[in-house]
């Protein structure tokens, strides 16, 4: 028998009582004593009694069960044949098959239609298989505490282990991929039963935060390089919140329970050992003390129950860290706005738009506290200081023209209070631009701005946003428009993409260093080297936004700018962060990829984490794995935009595989496609375009053909099919978008700062962004069912997306292309008048202008829900983006039709990019030639 | 023949040199990767000798040359030219923001160098010994 004393609640003993041979429980505390076992305080069922075998150390209900079985999504998944909660309906024998009492399932909505078709047989554990909906479990909820025994046992059986995943095979070749199940969620997370000690199925992070490219890790890597699977990570730990998703718990303890020797944080993967006085690390083995005060709630002064701590039941929480984690007190928000007064920045209105949007926003800074700083500084040819003292509403201009030596031109007042100087900034800022209307000078001197913004705020760090509207040409940084379009599509291509000058490299480490982030938004109409403006922001975790021509004569290009201006200037920043990524024995984090520096070979260092900004990591497999999952946890010690230093933790388990089926079976596609976009942008800069796109295309073949030498029955001899998972089956797809895109493709056409920019998002985008940003969205708006465009219980109904091909462009139609940055509306030849009519209030097709547009909104119901659908599109994702709206007409400006048609991926693109079933072809002629040789 | 006794003893000294300065590469590599030092700390170190490091080899290959010692001068010049390659390209500077990257590489071309330097050294002390005892005939 189990010794019992190993779940008791704290403060209990267990005795053995030898006359009636059996354990009395004992309450040190209380001194009570009773025979039977006493309740885990809080527990919500009687705790299981103590049961043979070795698997009651932690509490396990029905919910732990099931969720054990299904993992964090039953819901859009096929529902997995044998389910656990059929049986249980049968009644007391525990393996009844309850075929009988549940219909087959059918899997809602659209995900994975085919996914069933494995049907009885995979599930061999338990000697049953019964078809079940995934819902049994929740139709039963009355009965768990009945249950909870008969599950309790359940998982004792030997070889009662973790769900096999069923691989579903599919033939590439003339498949139908239907867009939707694009976005949906990756193969559910297979944990073993007690692998974790919560219930929840928040005990693994969100797939949003954290993500690896297989849901099933390979136990050796020999295995990995069988599968030719990426192995890696994307993180995206500081994610915006929208409307309905769950917010972030927060641990106030004074002392946070680490691993002694791996510095792991307490998660919901440990395991409780010595009656739950320590606790065994999940990544190492090692056992540690649990902290005193762990069973205490401290807001009430109560014992609290340790089963409900935030960091137990859940994979993202964030621990208030207390003074230990400290390097200085934490820091507040410093805002230097660097804003090009030269002529070109005033004259396209960018210096007007800039300042009334920093006004407007001057709410929405994080300023909890009140001690928010900001300071402007201008800079054409010279460095224009604004000096605001506090309380008055006047400012003064300090006009310093040593581009060589940059000074501070006053100790104080530069660098001012947001809540203090407000009026004072206020009008600086309402004036600001009339001040430079009638400027003459031509030239910028971004270089030596930038250096004095640094001096600003260099011992309190903070964020440089600069605002430029021309390639710098002065003092140190200054850069020549070294752009020759001869380049373009040759090898040296990307010594374009790289830095030109040294200076904004070394400049960025000293920031990372001083912990100031820069962030950089590029007006020029001409070439204004993004490629080396981007490196700022690349190495000090800022952003890099690119308005190319912008104007604010058109309001287009205003709202675009002052909407994206202003939602980095609201967002919540985490400044002075480091990221950590911790895994269990035998992984090991080979590479980095997003905008930070490295400091050291598994340290992150960001002076500020930016909402939604995404990383991947890749991983190794330095020895083989013997646990039977996984764990890798990343932390984020920042300090929030009110003053507080917290640990951001984030915390995911996989289970481990020796077999290839079960690779393929859990690969995520989105995943892998994010990893692989950026390790093509990577390799694209550091050697050669062709190289990326070359390293990509052999990727998918070595993928396809291994897939079919060890999963399908063809083997080595040719076939006819090209076979791939069912939950891989985007992924030549997503590789062929990654082929076709701005950022990578072979092409003698596209100016190197919009590749440049295309590849800072890339390698920035989280997954839910960079999907459609890799394969566009596209829908049909003239034939949209009635219900599209209306408010539905998820908001706006969408119409459903279309696949990428010009195939499905009808003459008379109107369709919208999106692909997060930018939206084409297109307007077949032969649209009929009261189309044009009713959504662009025209009298015909001619009338129509092709470009940048709002649409007006009118009093139709089409031109309304044709409104909500592109509204829509733009709150939809997470991110401050603002795509601009174009209208392409299909007899218009061959530009930008050629460009809203270079969207659509499935069709054979300009200067020679193949087509979808082309891609394959070509795939498919490598994959069997090659399993020849 | 006096000169090359001497020429050959100023190689050996600056072959050793030279050893010595790879050592020290390797070892702040290795320190890099155990998290003694920080990727700007070592770049700063290591970059102000990459420099007085090439300069220094390129100086012994023009004695050999000058002097007319044409065997040495071989060994030497595909080391000269790739480190001209090298500053022609501009990456001949350790860059904090790649380091990582770039670690494996870094940490190869340094023993292939160590090695080289090792050679090159005995080649020169063999070649010191033979000049002193044809001088000493």
């Amino acid at each position: 028998m189990e010794d019992p004393s190993q779940q008791l609640p704290p403060g209990w003993i267990a005795q053995w009582d030898e006359t009636h041979q059996r354990h009395l429980f004992i309450d040190q505390n209380t001194g009570q004593s009773q025979w039977e076992p006493p309740a885990l305080p809080g527990a919500g069922a009687p705790a299981p009694g103590p049961a043979a075998g070795g698997h009651t150390k932690r509490r396990q209900y029905a919910a732990g069960q099931t969720q054990a079985y299904y993992g964090e999504s039953g819901v859009v998944h096929p529902p997995a044949p044998g389910d656990m909660a059929g049986n249980a309906v049968g009644g007391s024998s525990f393996f009844t098959p309850a075929g009988g009492d549940q219909p087959p399932a059918q899997p809602s909505g659209f995900y994975n239609p085919t996914a069933m078709g494995q049907g009885p047989g995979v599930f061999s554990a338990g000697g049953f298989v019964a078809p079940a909906q995934p819902s049994a479990y929740q139709q039963q909820q009355p009965q768990v505490g009945a249950l909870t025994d008969q599950f309790s046992q359940m998982g004792l059986q030997p070889g009662y282990g973790q769900k096999q995943f069923a691989l579903h095979t599919v033939n590439l070749v003339g498949a139908f991929l239907d867009p939707r199940e694009l976005v949906g969620p990756p193969p559910e997370i297979r944990l073993p039963p007690g692998a974790c000690v919560s219930q929840e199925v928040t005990a693994n992070a969100d797939y949003t935060y954290q993500r690896c490219t297989m849901n099933a890790i390979p136990t050796t890597n020999s295995l990995l390089g069988k599968a030719k699977l990426p192995f890696g990570l994307i993180l995206t730990p500081h994610r915006s919140l929208k409307e309905g998703d769950a917010a972030v718990q927060v641990v106030t303890d004074q002392v946070i329970a680490r691993c002694r020797r791996c510095r792991t944080y307490i998660n919901p993967y440990v395991t409780f050992i010595d009656g739950g006085a320590r606790w065994k690390c999940c990544m190492c083995n090692v056992s540690n003390e649990v902290p005193q005060m762990f069973d205490w709630d401290q807001a009430t002064n109560t014992p609290g129950d340790r089963w409900k701590r935030a960091e137990l039941n859940h994979g993202v929480v964030d621990f208030v860290a207390p003074t230990e984690y400290m390097v200085r007190p934490p820091q507040a928000p410093v805002y230097v706005f660097l804003l090009d007064v030269s002529q070109h920045g005033v004259a396209s209105g960018m210096l007007a738009t800039a300042t009334r949007t920093i006004l407007e926003s001057l709410d929405r800074l994080p300023n909890t506290d009140n001690r928010t700083k900001v300071a402007i500084i201008g800079f054409d040819t010279a460095l224009h200081f604004f000096c605001v003292p506090s309380g008055s509403t006047e400012s003064t201009l300090l006009v310093v023209s040593d581009l060589d030596d940059v000074f501070l031109p006053k100790p104080t007042d530069l660098l001012i209070n947001l809540t203090e100087a407000r009026a004072g900034l206020e009008t600086l800022l309402g004036r600001l631009s009339d001040m430079f209307v009638d400027t003459h000078s031509v030239g910028s001197a971004l270089g030596p701005a930038l250096q004095a913004g640094f001096k600003l705020i260099s011992s309190l760090g903070g964020k440089l946003i600069v605002c430029t509207s021309t390639l710098p040409t002065l003092g140190t940084g200054a850069l020549k428009a070294r752009e020759d379009p001869k380049v373009f599509g040759t090898s040296k291509e990307s010594s374009l993409l790289q830095a030109a000058d040294a200076f904004y490299k070394t400049f960025a480490i000293e920031c990372s260093r001083s912990q100031v982030s820069v962030d950089m938004f590029l007006f020029s109409a001409q070439y204004q080297d993004v490629a080396t403006l981007s490196c700022l922001p690349h190495y000090t975790a800022g952003n890099t936004f690119f308005y190319p021509a912008f104007n604010a004569a058109r309001s287009e290009d205003a709202i675009k700018f002052a909407h994206e201006f202003g939602e980095i200037l609201a967002s919540p920043i985490c400044l002075e962060a480091v990221i950590r990524v911790r895994a269990s024995r035998g992984l090991r984090m080979s590479s980095f990829h997003g905008n930070f520096f490295v400091r050291s070979t598994d340290l992150l260092s960001l002076p500020a984490v930016p909402l939604d900004q995404s990383y991947a990591i890749e991983v190794q497999i330095e020895e083989n794995i013997t646990s039977p999952f996984v764990v890798f946890q990343t932390a984020v010690l920042h300090t929030t935009s009110d003053g507080e230093r917290r640990i951001r933790v984030v915390t995911s388990a996989y289970p481990t595989t020796s077999n290839i089926s079960e690779v393929y079976a859990s690969a995520d596609q989105v995943a892998i496609a994010t990893l692989l976009a950026n390790k093509a942008v990577e390799r694209s800069i550091s050697s050669k375009l062709e190289d990326a796109r070359d390293a990509l295309s052999n990727k998918m073949v070595d993928i396809l053909t291994t897939y079919k030498n060890t999963m399908t029955s063809s083997g080595g001899g040719a076939s006819a099919a090209l076979s791939i998972a069912d939950n891989m089956k985007f992924l030549p797809l997503l590789t062929l978008g990654l082929l076709k895109h701005v950022g990578i493709r072979q092409s003698t056409q596209i100016p190197s700062d919009l590749r440049a920019y295309a590849q800072a998002l890339l390698t920035t985008l989280p997954s839910q962004l960079l999907i459609p940003y890799l394969h566009p969205t596209f829908y049909g708006l003239h034939n949209m069912p009635p219900e599209c465009g209306t408010i539905g219980e998820q908001g706006v109904i969408m119409p459903p997306p279309l696949p990428l091909t010009s195939e499905r462009l009808e003459r008379h139609g109107l369709y919208l292309i999106e692909d997060g940055q930018t939206m084409f509306l297109w307007v077949g030849r032969d649209a009929v008048p009261q189309l044009i009519m009713d959504v662009f209030e025209l009298p015909a097709y001619e009338q129509l202008r092709t470009g940048k547009a709002t649409l007006p909104l009118l009093e139709n119901v089409f031109s309304q829900r044709v409104n909500a659908v592109i509204n829509k599109t733009r709150e939809m994702r997470r991110g401050p983006y603002w795509p601009h709206l174009y209208i392409v007409k299909e007899d218009g400006e061959a530009a930008m039709r050629l460009w809203a048609l270079s969207m659509l991926v499935q069709d054979r693109g300009a200067e020679n990019l193949p087509s979808y079933p082309q891609f394959l072809t070509s795939l498919k002629e490598r994959v069997n030639g090659s399993s020849y040789t | 023949m006096l000169g090359s006794g001497w020429l050959f003893l100023f190689g050996v000294l600056a072959a050793a040199g030279l050893l010595f300065t790879m050592v020290f590469f390797i070892i702040m590599f290795s320190d890099l990767e155990c998290d003694y030092i920080n990727p700007i700390d070592l770049c700063n170190k290591l970059n102000t000798f990459v420099l007085p490091e090439m300069g220094f080899h390129a100086f012994l290959t023009l004695c050999f040359l000058l002097s007319g010692q044409w065997t040495a001068l071989f060994l030497n010049l595909p080391l000269v030219a790739f480190n001209v390659q090298k500053i022609m390209n501009k990456n001949h500077m350790y860059d904090a923001t790649e380091i990582f990257r770039t670690l494996g590489g870094h940490k190869k071309e340094c023993f292939i160098k160590l090695g080289f330097y090792l050679v090159s050294f005995f080649y020169y002390l063999y070649r010191m010994i033979v000049a002193l005892i044809s001088e000493s005939e």
